[in-house]
């Protein structure tokens, strides 16, 4: 049968990626479905309990700034919040939650059931409705039809998904998920390239057979940051502690002595694991000289007692698994509740999306998440913002968002993905991002919210606090502006600034040893907490902080880095033919056939594309418009 | 921010006249701010299309003058602001211009750039678009193999290692920043400042070495060092082409030392006549005889001139080496001095002597008196400075040079922003920025390819 109504936009998918997306094309106001396998599972972290850290809470950040679900739920589920880096300068000070697993789909569910224009269905889709290359809808197990605009597919690792527990394999998606076979099946059979992942998952402790005292614990931050832009300390639930435990001597050869049984080294496993998150096998092997590894023991959440030791993420045989699990400090009793295990996944090659997330393949059909070789629930969700936007302003005609490299972090990951794709499964680091100084957690309202209010994607209340938040700033601004300091001065004394000549508060809140803290103690209206929460001025004023300390630094790092750039808005036309253009060698031509890059700026990110190369492009793109606008005058 | 207008017109600065002597030489100036720098090198006011007389400065230095003309824009070849100036030719001056423009924030033009620009800017016509591709895409492959020439040897080797300093030192830095809760100790920031402090001597060692500077000022210097009266005079002339020299045949006469500036097929050359090396009591000719022996180790090439009646015997490098030691009088000068920079001339070639052929040495024969054999004395010359054809390899060294400057002044923010405490990001961008100056002349390092660095080197991952 078919549904009696017509969406805009479908989202395939209930995860991180998919729950964004349907939050985002509904706030502006498409009508959209969310089809689900379960709507119990909706918003559910299936992999380690933290949301953020370095690169991805900047991620978070943005999601948060164009009214994003998952800034909001971690405030509401987060049971141990951190700043990393928080030594280092601003663009790199990250926020972390722990968060509870319950808590967190819960408030994502909360969100997603109180979103109006979004409606949910439970039930697997079988197959896509395609009418004359575009998608129009698609079928669920039961042969129920619904018809759409767009359709955003967030179906993670479904495809081809086969687990590796040691020497035993069975085909699945995540552990306890069927995975869709019929919807893969149709899929594959479209000209989509496909590729090979895998990951890992450490097994999970029951914490009632840990003995922490012989853990070292690890605090929570004081004073407690806060995810979102708008959450408060107050959203909190109750906070507890993680610990950390080492790997030994003992471990390692335990780990040594059955290498042979392990997924990964017995050749069972031929996907591509990441780099930065080996297994515990891969640690032991590639850096023998080191004696020990640091755990981290995440705890699950407030009402289990299950633990997540993340850096133990291992394909041995469960029996393996336990004993090396018992041989760590504070672990002689542990009792495993879910082995850990090795997943592979076929992922489709991101190079074959525009940087709007719509497939080249199929008009209307849009991919985020996992599904494009990405890991991680802040890229995931980022990527289904971006979707959820386009899809939404496809139904609106209007022209795809493309945040660029020097805008985002959502820029630099899907210009990262449409250009070079991805051999192993993409994660965001800062070290990514060309424009890092610019690109920072405390600004991204200022970088986004107000694309977001454009798009009609940002609801009022954010607006409200945005306005004011911009406002304060700008008070501010003007305040230090024309507070002069005289040498010798009350403030000169309180501020340690050992003047010579006048000088105003905004000059002296761009030195060093000054910051937003010790000007608000001097001025006597110290920023102290107001009911458990920062004081309202309190971002306000390190938002300022933060822009005059280092404004001229950041413009001339700009400056800088657009030296090493030229024409990087001009256009290829899309017809381009580039193995035609005299004067390429034949391995840049082909690269460049290959990546089929749309703009000078993606052309000079191939690997192995060099100045002159560049400038031939250049001319023969200015000579392809000349061209058409000639032909078109005629 | 926008990517894109403000950045395409920075400052462009190039030699416009074909390389070599020539009674005028062009340096032509393109872009932002063009008209402000050139009027600061002129001490003059520009006007308008009006060609300006005047005397062309390196801040007090006079180093031309001649004509400046101001083509603002859009009505200019570029269709940018365009200044020409107009000087009295030879590489040496034109240069130094360049140097001093690139001082005051211009920068040198890549090949073919300035009629790219006239195109990007509508000053050339459909039907041209293709001559300049063709432009950029010939220049740049001559310009790469000439800049494949100047990377071999030692100068390539001290730039690569310089680069996986930088490498090695963003990988500290970077991993640092990304990967802070590691159980490792990856920043250790005496480590950094220390490694920092360390590229920052290699970086003007190499510059140093690399002698650029004295290449762009004076040319490469070449002494001429022999014994009494085997004619070093007669051939410091016939190279020159005009007597330079004094020329007797009294042993001695030539008591101090000689520099003539000459260009031979464009490049620049300091030939330095020097005393006879003999022992003297003549205290005169004792002080010419010293600073001989100094001038044959400063210099870029020596040539150790023989007249043809001494060379009676077969010669090989180690009788070089000895008769060469004996003449400046101490076999441990002798021994600093690689033999390669070493060229044998042997002179009176018209004697017409049977004479020993060198075995392993690189010799000439010539006679200073008939001119026989000079061309391929000055063949031999500019081949031993790594100078080949049409001057560009030159012209890649100074970018070269300019590159290693460029990333010098990055490496010494990155010191500055550590001792600043600014935050790790901050060393981090500094030394990103170096690394992708270096990477013109090293290949660019891709953040997936630090990432890879990282990953291999310290064990990330929870």
């Amino acid at each position: 049968m078919q549904y009696p109504e017509q969406f805009d936009v479908i989202v395939i998918g209930g995860g991180h990626a998919g729950t964004e997306a349907a939050a985002a094309s509904a706030r502006m106001g498409a009508k959209t479905l969310l089809l689900t396998q379960s709507i119990e599972t909706l918003g559910q972290m299936s992999c380690n309990p933290a949301i953020g850290g370095i690169g991805k809470s900047h991620l978070v950040a943005e999601i948060d700034a164009l009214d994003g679900v998952m800034g909001l739920a971690t405030d509401q589920a987060g049971i141990h919040f951190r700043v990393l880096n928080a030594s280092k300068g601003p663009a790199v000070r990250a926020t972390r939650a722990q968060a509870d697993r319950t808590l967190y789909k819960n408030a994502v569910r909360e969100i997603l059931e109180h979103q109006p224009n979004l409606q949910m269905f439970q039930q697997s889709v079988v197959d896509l409705v395609v009418e004359n290359d575009n998608v129009v809808g698609c079928e669920t197990q039961m042969g129920l039809i619904f018809r759409s605009k767009t359709v955003v597919l967030t179906t993670g690792t479904f495809l081809g998904g086969k687990i590796h527990i040691g020497d035993q394999q069975q085909s699945g998606g995540r552990a306890g998920d069927p995975p869709s076979i019929a919807l893969a099946e149709r899929l594959r059979a479209l000209p989509f390239r496909v590729g090979r992942l895998k990951t890992g998952t450490p097994p999970r402790i029951d914490g009632r057979s840990v003995d922490f005292s012989e853990l070292e614990s690890q605090l929570g931050d004081d004073p407690r940051p806060v995810m979102s832009s708008m959450g408060k300390r107050s959203y909190h639930p109750k906070q507890i502690s993680c610990h950390i435990t080492y790997t030994n001597a003992n471990t390692h050869q335990i780990i040594t002595d059955n290498l042979s049984r392990s997924a990964m080294y017995s050749g069972a496993i031929e996907g591509v694991g990441p780099r930065y998150c080996p297994s515990i096998e891969d640690k032991v092997v590639r850096f023998a000289d080191k004696s020990s590894h640091q755990i981290f023991i995440e705890p699950e959440g407030l009402n289990t007692t299950e633990l997540y030791p993340n850096g133990i993420s291992t394909s041995l045989p469960f029996d393996v698994q336990l004993q090396f699990v018992r041989s760590m400090q504070g672990f002689g009793n542990a009792h495993i509740s879910r082995p850990g295990y090795a997943i592979e996944y076929d992922y489709f090659d991101p190079r074959d999306l525009n940087h709007s997330l719509e497939t080249k393949v199929l008009e209307g059909l849009f991919f985020a998440g996992q599904i494009n070789g990405t890991t991680g629930y802040e890229e995931a969700g980022a990527q289904g913002l971006l979707a959820g936007i386009n899809a939404a302003r496809k139904c609106q005609d209007k022209s795809p968002w493309e945040p660029r490299r020097d805008e985002a972090y959502i820029g630099v990951l899907v210009d990262d993905l449409i250009n070079l794709g991805t051999t192993e499964p993409y994660r965001m680091f800062t070290s990514r991002a060309e424009f890092r100084l610019r690109l920072r957690e405390d600004n991204a309202d200022q970088r986004l919210t107000p694309m977001g209010l454009e798009f009609g994607l940002v609801g009022p209340l954010r607006r409200a606090h945005f306005e004011e938040k911009l406002s304060k700033v700008e008070a501010f601004k003007k305040q230090f502006k024309g507070t002069c300091i005289l040498p010798g001065s009350d403030l000169d004394q309180k501020l340690a600034l050992n003047l010579r000549k006048e000088t105003t508060l905004e000059e002296a809140l761009r030195r060093p040893e000054v910051d937003s803290e010790k000007i608000s103690k001097a001025l006597d209206k110290p920023l102290t907490e107001e009911n458990g929460d920062a004081h309202p001025d309190a971002q306000a004023l390190k938002q300022l902080e933060i822009e005059t300390k280092y404004a001229g630094y950041i413009k001339r790092q700009d400056d800088e880095i657009l030296k090493l750039r030229r024409h990087e808005g001009m256009l290829l036309p899309a017809s381009m033919d580039f193995s035609q253009i005299d004067g390429l060698s034949n391995e840049l031509k082909q690269k460049l056939q290959h990546h089929k890059p749309d703009s000078l700026a993606r052309a000079a990110r191939i690997p192995g594309m060099t100045p002159a190369a560049l400038s031939i492009l250049l001319i023969n793109a200015k000579a392809a418009s000349k061209n058409s606008t000639k032909a078109s005058t005629l | 921010m926008e990517t894109d207008q403000a950045l395409n017109n920075d400052l462009i600065c190039a030699i416009a006249t074909p390389p070599g002597q020539g009674g005028v030489g062009i340096v032509r100036l393109s872009g932002e701010g063009a008209h402000t720098i050139a009027a600061e090198l002129c001490k003059n006011p520009l006007r308008a299309r009006t060609a300006v007389y005047t005397d062309f400065f390196d801040a007090e230095e006079l180093l031309d003058n001649g004509l400046a003309l101001w083509f603002p824009g859009p009505n200019s070849f570029t269709g940018e602001d365009v200044v020409e100036l107009q000087g009295h030719g030879g590489p040496i001056i034109q240069h130094r211009i360049l140097n001093a423009l690139c001082q005051r924030g211009a920068r040198l033009a890549r090949p073919g750039e300035f009629s790219e620009r006239a195109f990007m800017n509508g000053k050339l016509d459909l039907a041209q678009a293709e001559a300049v591709a063709d432009l950029i895409s010939s220049t740049s492959i001559a310009a790469s193999k000439a800049a494949l020439n100047t990377l071999k040897g030692a100068f390539s080797q001290m730039v690569t290692a310089i680069a996986l300093d930088i490498a090695n030192m963003r990988v500290r830095v970077e991993a640092a920043i990304d990967f802070p809760e590691e159980d490792i100790e990856i920043l250790q920031e005496a480590r950094v400042a220390q490694d920092i402090a360390k590229t920052i001597t290699s970086l003007e060692s190499i510059l140093a070495q690399a002698n650029q500077g004295r290449l762009i000022n004076s040319g490469i210097s070449v002494a001429l060092i022999g014994k009494p009266n085997v004619g070093k005079s007669s051939l410091l002339n016939a190279l020159a082409g005009e007597e330079a020299a004094i020329v007797t045949n009294v042993p001695g006469t030539t008591r101090d030392l000689l520099k003539v500036d000459l260009v031979i097929d464009s490049l620049p050359i300091r030939l330095v006549d020097t005393a006879g090396l003999r022992e003297s009591d003549d205290e005169v000719e004792k002080i010419g005889i010293a600073r001989a022996k100094a001038q044959a180790m400063e210099a870029d090439l020596t040539l150790y001139v023989a007249a043809a009646d001494e060379i009676t015997t077969q010669v090989n490098v180690s009788d070089l080496g000895k008769n060469l030691a004996s003449l400046l009088g101490s076999n441990d000068t002798a021994a600093e001095m690689p033999t390669s920079n070493i060229l044998l001339v042997i002179n009176k070639s018209d004697l017409n002597l049977a004479a020993g052929a060198p075995e392993d040495v690189a010799s000439v024969r010539v006679s200073a008196k008939t001119g026989e054999g000079l061309d391929l004395l000055k063949k031999a010359i500019q081949e031993s400075v790594g100078f080949g054809q049409e001057n560009v390899p030159f012209a890649a060294r100074q970018r070269h040079i300019l590159i290693i400057q460029d990333t010098l002044a990055k490496v010494n923010a990155a010191a500055d922003a550590l001792a600043q405490n600014l935050g790790a990001e901050f060393v981090a961008e500094e030394l990103f920025i170096a690394h992708q100056c270096l990477g013109e002349v090293t290949g660019i390092v891709t953040p997936d390819d630090l990432l890879g660095k990282i990953f291999s080197e310290f064990c990330i991952g929870k």
